[in-house]
């Protein structure tokens, strides 16, 4: 890893290979992140939004916020139980 | 000096990459089926101990079960 510590290059040819594995992981990062909301979204609604008014609800709104809350949480307890197996 | 990508380096990378994606599926896949068996009430402020138990139960139960499967799967080759 040593290689981590040499001085990005300068000048104006290629990108250093470390800017673009810092690129390729904010990408990645922003895929998941895609990913999850998208989960959130299906989840969420199939939930909350049960009879799709002409808004949405007070009850609505904060059902969807508990549930984004409650399913974080989920993600905490899923992912805590499969570290704690794999050892 | 040459500023292309140590090959070494770049698999150690992918490597650890491919490694996160697959605990980041997983971690999903199991969060979102144990969700459904597990959640049947709308959420509420806060998570009651047996539904916070059967997350983690169907977590566990559900590598127990890939187990099986695997065994049984080469069981008939």
């Amino acid at each position: 890893m040593d290689t981590f510590s040499s001085p990005p290059s300068s000048g104006s040819t290629s990108p250093s290979p470390e800017a673009m594995m810092d690129q390729l992981q904010t990408q990645l990062a922003q895929a998941y992140a895609q990913e999850f909301l998208e989960t959130l979204r299906a989840k969420c609604f199939e939930k909350c939004i049960t009879k799709p008014g002409s808004s949405l609800s007070g009850s609505e709104s904060s059902c969807i916020s508990r549930c984004v809350d409650r399913y974080i949480e989920a993600t905490g307890i899923v992912s805590r139980a499969l570290f704690s197996r794999q050892r | 000096m040459d500023s292309s990508l140590n090959t070494s380096e770049f698999q150690q990378f992918v490597q650890q990459e491919s490694q996160k994606a697959m605990v980041n599926e997983m971690v999903a896949k199991l969060t979102s089926a144990c969700w459904d068996k597990c959640i049947t009430s709308t959420p509420g402020s806060k998570f009651s101990s047996s539904e916070s138990a059967c997350l983690h139960n169907c977590a566990l139960r559900y590598l127990d079960m890939s187990m099986l499967i695997m065994q049984r799967f080469q069981s008939m080759q």
